[in-house]
Formats: structure tokens, C-alpha cells, sequence
């Protein structure tokens, strides 16, 4: 077991680009070519299996599993919960949301914070509040945006839960 | 016992107006019409301007805790996705403002009227557009359902509510209750929403950001990004506290996905665009 531990950790460390994420499959699962549903089917992982992740692909996921590897429905992983600080799979990995000019947000006195206390004890920023309104933008700068995108507006119908 | 015996006629009353065949020599008719607006007062919501009003409150406070990212080009675009995505919603005006909070806890936070918030910390854990749309179009959902509102009054202020509603507010800053108000319902960031309505939320989430014409599996992506954190890290303590488990969400999205969502899986998810936008607020 420590071994195992052991193992994962000299892995993390030794993979520099992109570490190495383990999942497991929630049902039986086909191993396909390519990460689309008609892609040629590969092998068949059984559910319950264990598999490395490789790569991540809006709803496919790329996996090795044994001497295999190939695509999997995203949907059909769970990933194990990290114990020692998982590194980072977003973009945060490759760059910074930087920061830009000198920040106009002005002093205030408390202690700053997301935490649970933080957020009780929190103070009003009317003067940031006027920012955060500045950076609205109208339904055609929008429309613009979703143009620029090639997204297509669809009529999907919101759906009752279990 | 008079006065429930009131209340029944009253309420008969609306129904039975009609076909009227009922003594009514008896009914203290100002009593009855006192009970009666007793009651409509008791459930009347407080209206969209009210509502605009206090989640300012509340997105002050918010930016009081944590205050913008500074850069400008990322909150532009940040907007721009959300306001695409509230154009495809029940209430697509509503002055929908978005922000990105200078903060490196992983979190995102609705605030009635419109106000959404991301952290920094959960923006640089997505990898494409599709992403950031399904998380904003969740935290949206939450207020198109009013769901904030809800958990005012389950923390027991629900007098402070309807008396805001009932009440018009002409001081605005100084009006107590508006600023109890406010600060009760920054308060429920601490506790949380409730469990069924951040379901609802990831459902109406993933739907919201199909009609966008999104790839709909960019919300279920960021909750396995999420659910393979370290839950023990103080970055993330608070989101996992004030939400459902992340298997468990992502098993009711895989259930509500299993069908409905065929052929979206080929929609643009815009990765690139998501790297050019992120990468242009780098100096």
C-alpha cells in the first residue's frame, strides 16, 4: 500500500506535462479509436476498472488501460480523490491569469478572504461593486461573441431531476 | 375561533362569489378584509427591483471579501459568455453583471438580480469556454430559481424578507433591515444552498449552455476536474462543504445526460479561444 503511494507520488513528479491522473470506469465501457461514439470500438473495460488518464476531450476522455489504450465517454469515469494535492489539469498549469496595469481596487480595512469566517465577516465594496457593473457588456456585444464562436442558438428544454 | 372562521369565509368568498347563496348579515366585513390582506401580506415575494437591490448588497459585500481580478480583458470576456448565456434564459433582462475574483480559493458564487462570480482559482482550473459557460450557467440558474432567496428565509429570516418586500426602502443607506438583509444573505455562502437546488442548478446548467450552442459537457468536465482535488486542501474546503459530493452530482448529470444530448457532443467547446483570452491577460 505505501508502496503503491510511493509510486504515485515518484509518478507525479516525474511526469512533467500533465500528471499522471488515475479514474476507474462506473460500468462496462467501450475502449473506442478515437473520441467519438462511432470510432471503432477497441476493447471492452469492465466496470470497476482502473485506468491512467492521458488526455481530456470535452466528452471523451484518451485512457491507458493495460497494454491498451484509446478513448472513453468522459461520463463513464469517476477519478479518484486526491490525498496529496493533485496537480492541476486547467490551463493554470500552462500560464497565470495575470494581473494587468496597477490595481484600482483601494485598501479596506479587514481581513480579505473566500473562508467560511471571511464571508460572514465581510464588509461592503461599493466602490469595486461600480467596477464589476463597468465590465457588463449589451446583448449585442454578445450576440457578437457567440457569432465569432460559431455558436448556434438550440431549443433544448430544461429537464426534471431523479 | 371567529377570526379562522373569517379567514374560511374570506376564502370562500373568491370562489363562491358567484353563485352567492350564502347569509352573509353576520361577516364583520372589515375584519375581513384585514385578514385577508394579513395573509397576502404574509406571502408576497419581494419584487425584481427589490431583488436587484438587496443581490447588490450582496455582491458588495462579496467584492469586500475578495475584490476584482484586474484585468480588464478578462472580465470583459467573462461577460461576454454570460450575458450569451442569460440571452437564452427565462430572465434575459436582468442586468446580468459577471466577475472573476482575485482569490485562489476554488469557488464561484450567484448573487440575486444577476450578480455572478467566479474566483481565479476556478477559472484556472478550466480548459475551454464550454467550461467557464456551464459553471457560469449554473451559478445564473441559481438565480433565475431565486434560490438564494429561499435559503434566506430558511435561515429564519424570513420576516426580514417580507417586511423588505412590504416596505418600500426610500433611505437606501440607511435602512437597517435592508442592511440585515444583505448581510443574512451574504451569510448563506457560509452555509450553502440547499442540496436539491444545486442539483437543479447543474441540470438547468447544462441545459442553459446547449442552448448557448456549447458543448454541454463542459459543467460535468469542470465537476471531474473538481472531484479529483485534494477536498482536505483549504483552497477547496469551503466549496465541498456548501455542496453535494461530486460523485453524486456527476451521477445525476450522467443519468440526465444518458439521453436528450445525442449529436451535442461535436459542439464547439472553444478551447482555443478560451487559451487566446485567458493567455491576452498576460504580461
Amino acid at each position: 500500500m505505501r508502496k503503491s503511494i510511493l509510486f504515485v507520488v515518484l509518478l507525479g513528479v516525474a511526469l512533467t506535462a500533465g500528471a499522471a491522473d488515475f479514474a476507474r470506469t462506473i460500468r462496462d465501457t467501450e475502449l473506442k479509436a478515437g473520441p467519438y461514439s462511432d470510432a471503432k470500438t477497441l476493447a471492452n473495460i469492465p466496470v470497476n476498472s482502473k485506468v491512467e488518464v492521458v488526455k481530456r476531450q470535452s466528452a471523451w476522455t484518451q485512457v491507458k488501460s493495460g497494454k491498451s489504450s484509446g478513448w472513453v465517454r468522459m461520463l463513464s469515469l469517476r477519478y479518484q480523490t486526491s490525498t496529496s494535492g493533485r496537480s492541476d489539469s486547467g490551463l493554470g498549469a500552462l500560464f497565470n491569469v495575470a494581473k494587468t496595469g496597477t490595481s484600482g481596487s483601494t485598501v479596506t480595512t479587514g481581513v480579505r478572504g473566500l473562508s467560511e469566517e471571511q464571508l460572514k465577516n465581510a464588509r461592503p465594496n461599493p466602490k469595486e461593486l461600480e467596477r464589476a457593473k463597468a465590465y457588463a457588456v449589451e446583448k449585442a456585444e454578445a450576440r457578437k461573441h457567440a457569432r465569432s464562436g460559431k455558436l448556434e442558438q438550440q431549443d433544448v428544454d430544461y429537464m426534471g431531476g431523479k | 375561533m371567529k377570526t379562522m372562521h373569517i379567514t374560511i369565509m374570506a376564502g370562500l368568498l373568491g370562489i363562491a362569489l358567484p353563485a352567492a347563496a350564502f347569509d352573509f348579515g353576520k361577516i364583520d366585513w372589515e375584519k375581513a378584509a384585514q385578514t385577508v390582506q394579513k395573509v397576502q401580506k404574509a406571502t408576497t415575494e419581494i419584487d425584481e427591483p427589490q431583488e436587484i437591490e438587496l443581490g447588490e448588497g450582496i455582491a458588495s459585500n462579496l467584492l469586500g471579501a475578495a475584490p476584482l481580478l484586474d484585468n480588464a480583458a478578462v472580465q470583459r470576456y467573462v461577460n461576454r459568455v454570460g450575458r450569451w448565456l442569460a440571452m437564452q434564459t427565462e430572465r434575459p433582462d436582468l442586468p446580468w453583471v459577471f466577475g472573476v475574483l482575485d482569490d485562489d480559493d476554488v469557488n464561484a458564487f450567484a448573487a440575486p438580480g444577476g450578480y455572478i462570480f467566479i474566483t481565479k482559482g476556478l477559472l484556472e482550473r478550466m480548459r475551454s469556454e464550454a467550461e467557464l459557460a456551464g459553471v457560469l450557467a449554473h451559478e445564473m440558474s441559481h438565480v433565475l430559481r431565486k434560490h438564494h432567496l429561499q435559503a434566506i428565509k430558511k435561515g429564519a429570516k424570513a420576516e426580514l424578507l417580507s417586511d423588505f418586500a412590504n416596505e418600500a426602502i426610500k433611505d437606501k443607506g440607511g435602512d437597517q433591515r435592508l442592511t440585515k438583509l444583505v448581510s443574512a444573505g451574504t451569510e448563506v455562502y457560509a452555509r450553502g444552498l440547499d442540496k436539491d437546488d444545486e442539483f437543479e442548478a447543474d441540470r438547468m446548467g447544462v441545459v442553459i449552455a446547449a442552448r448557448g450552442g456549447y458543448n454541454p459537457y463542459g459543467l460535468p468536465s469542470v465537476l471531474q476536474t473538481l472531484q479529483g482535488l485534494n477536498p482536505a486542501d483549504s483552497k477547496f474546503a469551503l466549496m465541498f462543504k456548501t455542496h453535494p459530493a461530486m460523485s453524486d452530482r456527476l451521477t445525476k448529470i450522467d443519468d440526465m445526460m444518458a439521453s436528450g444530448f445525442e449529436g451535442m457532443e461535436d459542439r464547439p467547446d472553444l478551447s482555443d479561444r478560451f487559451a487566446r483570452e485567458m493567455g491576452a491577460g498576460r504580461r
